[in-house]
């Protein structure tokens, strides 16, 4: 069975240790969990649940910990443990009693982190996140009023028939039918120029009409 | 998402016993006993070259097949070693001295010794045989490591693979001269750098692939080599 550890690298790395004396019982504590977890983890691979229960359930909060420090929604750090769980599990016939549990699992648990992450760059690379301006309802009252939108078109179009004949040419081709001013001025005969200070007049004169007609109940 | 809890309930429940892994160099050295014996039944079926004896005193050629194969050993070694999650990367390291003896030695050859393609130039039908030892060899290489290899899916799948490919490749290589007669320089290029690359390229390419596949099949609890 479990072989006594051989004395290398036996303390947890997990969470970062402080120096100092103060520090020394906190670095013993470690050591011996990383001890205890080994001897769990030997009987575990025998097929102990108690002990693989007792395994994962200890280690799980330092798991939490480390994905904490990467992730900052709880939900994606839950995940990353949750990944580090799985893949423990997977691979739990390649730890070796006689070496140190703590750089297995730290092993282990930086590389599903990692791939998390990099899958998280790559999802927003070329996802967008759905803002509350995105959402829409079927009841009639969430959604913009279909005669409001009607009236403005009423008044736009209005305010429009009241422009000189230049202006409401240059306003209809470049606005309303959205032609290139190459292709409007084909289409009109006018030059690039006229029908840039048309469409620069027409819509001073517009929005001041509009804004009139807005103002008079 | 299934909260923590309950996965640890669903991995307590299908916690059944696991054979533990042996040592990297004792795994390291299974594969290798099985390429010498791929090697070793090719050699029988197919014939070694009959001027073998007298190659092998030739300096470059002795030095060339050796570095080859100390290359694909200690590719070997290191492969096993890499795929345990707590050992460190500086393995990989490991058979870079002799790939470099390796490749500077047909280096070598190629600016002081060109031999040109002779009268006969390529002749097809030999070509064609050793891209069959090629095959024959590597195949049964390449699904061993694989199968042996299987858990590194999930840990350090590329540098396993890329590592991997390069002790199939080496070993491949170091086998080829025995059967069969480069004497052009050219082909010597082709048969050693262009094999390791072809072998070495496609296991770091395909090779997460073929780990991720084979993990998903074959990681059964209890099954391990």
């Amino acid at each position: 069975m479990s072989p006594a550890p051989r004395g290398r690298r036996s303390s947890l790395t997990l969470v970062a240790s402080s120096a100092g004396a103060a520090h020394v019982g906190a670095d013993e504590r470690k050591t011996n969990r990383a001890r205890d977890w080994s001897g769990l983890m030997a009987r575990a691979q025998d097929g102990d649940r108690h002990a693989y229960r007792a395994l994962l359930e200890d280690m799980t909060p330092y798991l939490r910990a480390l994905a904490a420090r990467c992730f900052k929604e709880p939900s994606d750090a839950e995940d990353a443990v949750q990944d580090v769980l799985l893949t423990v599990h997977a691979v739990r016939h390649t730890y070796d009693p006689g070496r140190p549990f703590g750089p297995w699992l730290v092993a282990i648990a930086n590389r599903r982190i990692i791939d998390r992450l990099r899958r998280q760059i790559r999802a927003r690379s070329r996802e967008i996140e759905l803002s509350s301006e995105h959402e829409t309802f079927s009841p009639d009252a969430a959604n913009l009023h279909f005669d409001d939108a009607s009236a403005d078109s009423a008044a736009l179009q209005a305010a429009i028939a009241t422009l000189a004949p230049d202006q409401r040419l240059a306003i209809n081709l470049l606005k309303l039918k959205e032609m290139s001013l190459k292709e409007a001025a084909l289409a009109s005969g006018r030059s690039v120029s006229a029908l840039k200070v048309a469409t620069h007049r027409a819509i001073k004169s517009l929005r001041k009409r509009l804004r009139q007609s807005s103002e008079t109940p | 998402m299934t909260g923590t809890r309950e996965l640890i309930d669903a991995l307590v429940e299908c916690a059944t016993p696991v054979r533990r892994l042996r040592p990297p160099l004792v795994r390291a050295a299974l594969w290798l006993a099985f390429a010498g014996l791929v090697i070793a039944l090719i050699a029988v079926g197919h014939g070694v070259r009959t001027d073998l004896t007298l190659r092998l005193r030739e300096p470059a050629f002795a030095i060339t097949t050796a570095a080859a194969l100390a290359t694909g050993i200690l590719s070997a070694i290191a492969a096993f070693v890499v795929s345990l999650p707590d050992r460190s990367r500086r393995w990989l390291m490991l058979p870079m001295p002799t790939l470099a003896v390796w490749i500077s030695t047909i280096g070598y050859g190629c600016f002081t010794d060109w031999v040109s393609l002779g009268p006969e130039g390529v002749r097809f039908g030999d070509e064609l045989r050793c891209l069959s030892i090629l095959v024959l060899t590597s195949v049964p290489l390449v699904i061993a490591l694989a199968v042996m290899l299987r858990y590194a899916a999930m840990l350090r799948a590329g540098a396993v693979a890329t590592t991997g490919g390069l002790a199939i490749a080496a070993i491949t290589a170091s086998a080829l001269p025995l059967f069969h007669n480069h004497d052009a320089t050219a082909m010597i290029l082709v048969w050693n750098v262009g094999a390791a690359l072809l072998i070495t390229g496609i296991a770091s390419v395909f090779g997460r692939r073929i780990f991720g596949l084979l993990a998903t099949r074959l990681l059964a609890p209890g099954a391990h080599l």
